[in-house]
């Protein structure tokens, strides 16, 4: 091959590529966030002893389960402001699409946890008289919660690595800002290279994180 | 307001079977090799060299640690300048997909061994059984078994990941999907055509996943 290495293409427009580091960091986070809450209510809708409630929330986490992250990031983009009038900023529907689909599979986390709690711990809850309130707040809901972060966080850093898929639709975000050095430098396997370090360099903590929690939970 | 006419998809139903048959297409392949792949890492990661563990391991973590869409252009840019050669799209797009498919399958395998228990191996030994026998006949039927459901949710992902090589050009469901959507100027009528198309697909798996899982979780039980 000849091919000769040159960092130096990298290294001199380093600031373009920590910009775009940041904003995708903040995309991370903004959806987490959207996640997180959202993803809970489904969750709580998902566990309803009413099919009405269910109903719905069933349906969109299927459908976001059940599709590719990108069409839903580009029929964000597309579709939304067509149907409902609305123009909304780049960034914040790049939040939207990338929260919903995280909601989508922290709900099924959430879930599954809180139908792991035993069913003794509820008749227990019954025996000292605790309201049906008391029992979800007291009993259920913090087992249930303990028990889902690991996937909860594997999830939220699977975000990380989908939030790229914005750069499609032109969000300059780390994975844009790689691909215009890459042709702009002609150097794509170092800018290539580094950055998909730099998204290595975010994930595996999270990833061993996961790994210990995992580990050090009785079975 | 405008009005939405659905029928404008339908002229274009050849266009969306082809993408279709290329995404299956490249899915099947993938999941194939990338299968391969994950079971001889998974077992990789049993051996007694540590070189090859630690080799292995940061293949896994690497894959799953940084975003598809990077894999898929280090792939499609850097490989042929590294190479030397060529490579067609759909190879460029089989080699990421497989590759991921590989570190994702190799940790459902990695769970999987773990249930074979080492009084297996202990009967291996005990039998005489050489080692390429113990693995196609003792551990892989076991394995198989119990991986099958999780491996049947990474093939779903995977389905749902291959979108991602038309940001490279391979005219897949998602490209075709993009470039009528762009021609025609009905992104809403195209695109939700689209994805339903996926869902239609995955959905399904995924119910069959459920099933089979409580089906087995009863047999263990028995």
């Amino acid at each position: 091959m000849n091919y000769t290495f040159d960092l130096g293409a990298v290294t001199r427009n380093f600031d373009v590529l920590l910009q775009g580091l940041s904003l995708t960091l903040q995309l991370t986070i903004a959806a987490n966030i959207v996640g997180l809450i959202l993803g809970f209510l489904l969750a709580l809708m998902l566990v309803s002893r009413f099919a009405l409630v269910r109903g719905p929330a069933t349906a969109f986490v299927e459908f976001f389960r059940c599709t590719p992250a990108l069409i839903q990031i580009v029929w964000f983009f597309y579709c939304v402001p067509m149907l409902f009038n609305v123009f909304i900023g780049s960034i914040t529907m790049a939040v939207l699409a990338l929260g919903l689909n995280l909601a989508a599979f922290n709900a099924e986390a959430y879930r599954a946890a809180i139908q792991a709690v035993p069913r003794e711990h509820e008749d227990a809850g019954i025996a000292l008289g605790l309201s049906p309130l008391q029992r979800v707040l007291y009993i259920i809901l913090p087992s249930a919660i303990r028990a889902s972060v690991p996937v909860l966080l594997t999830n939220g850093i699977g975000i990380l690595q989908q939030s790229a898929l914005v750069s499609i639709v032109a969000v300059p975000d780390l994975m844009y800002e790689a691909k215009t050095l890459a042709t702009e430098t002609y150097r794509p396997i170092e800018t290539f290279t580094i950055v998909a370090l730099m998204y290595f360099a975010i994930s595996l903590p999270v990833s061993q994180l996961v790994g210990w929690l995992e580990r050090r939970r009785p079975a | 307001m405008m009005s939405y006419d659905f029928s404008v998809v339908l002229r274009f139903s050849d266009a969306l079977t082809l993408g279709l048959v290329m995404t299956l297409k490249l899915t099947v392949l993938s999941i194939l090799i990338g299968s391969v792949i994950g079971f001889a890492v998974a077992l990789a990661r049993t051996s007694s060299n540590g070189v090859l563990r630690f080799i292995c391991a940061t293949y896994v973590e690497f894959f799953r640690g940084t975003p598809v869409l990077v894999q898929l252009f280090w792939i499609f840019f850097c490989l042929p300048l590294i190479l030397g050669v060529e490579l067609s799209n759909l190879v460029s797009g089989v080699i990421a997909l497989s590759l991921y498919m590989g570190a994702v399958s190799s940790e459902t395998f990695r769970a999987a061994l773990r249930t074979v228990g080492p009084e297996q191996h202990d009967a291996a030994i005990a039998l005489g059984l050489p080692s390429h026998v113990e693995v196609t006949y003792v551990v892989l039927p076991q394995a198989l078994l119990r991986a099958a459901p999780p491996l049947l949710s990474n093939s779903v992902s995977l389905f749902k990941e291959s979108a991602l090589v038309s940001a490279v050009g391979l005219a897949d469901l998602m490209f075709v999907g993009q470039n009528i959507s762009n021609t025609t100027g009905r992104p809403v009528e195209v695109l939700t055509i689209v994805a339903l198309i996926y869902f239609v697909i995955a959905f399904p798996i995924t119910r069959v996943v459920t099933v089979f899982e409580r089906r087995m979780l009863r047999k263990l039980k028995a």
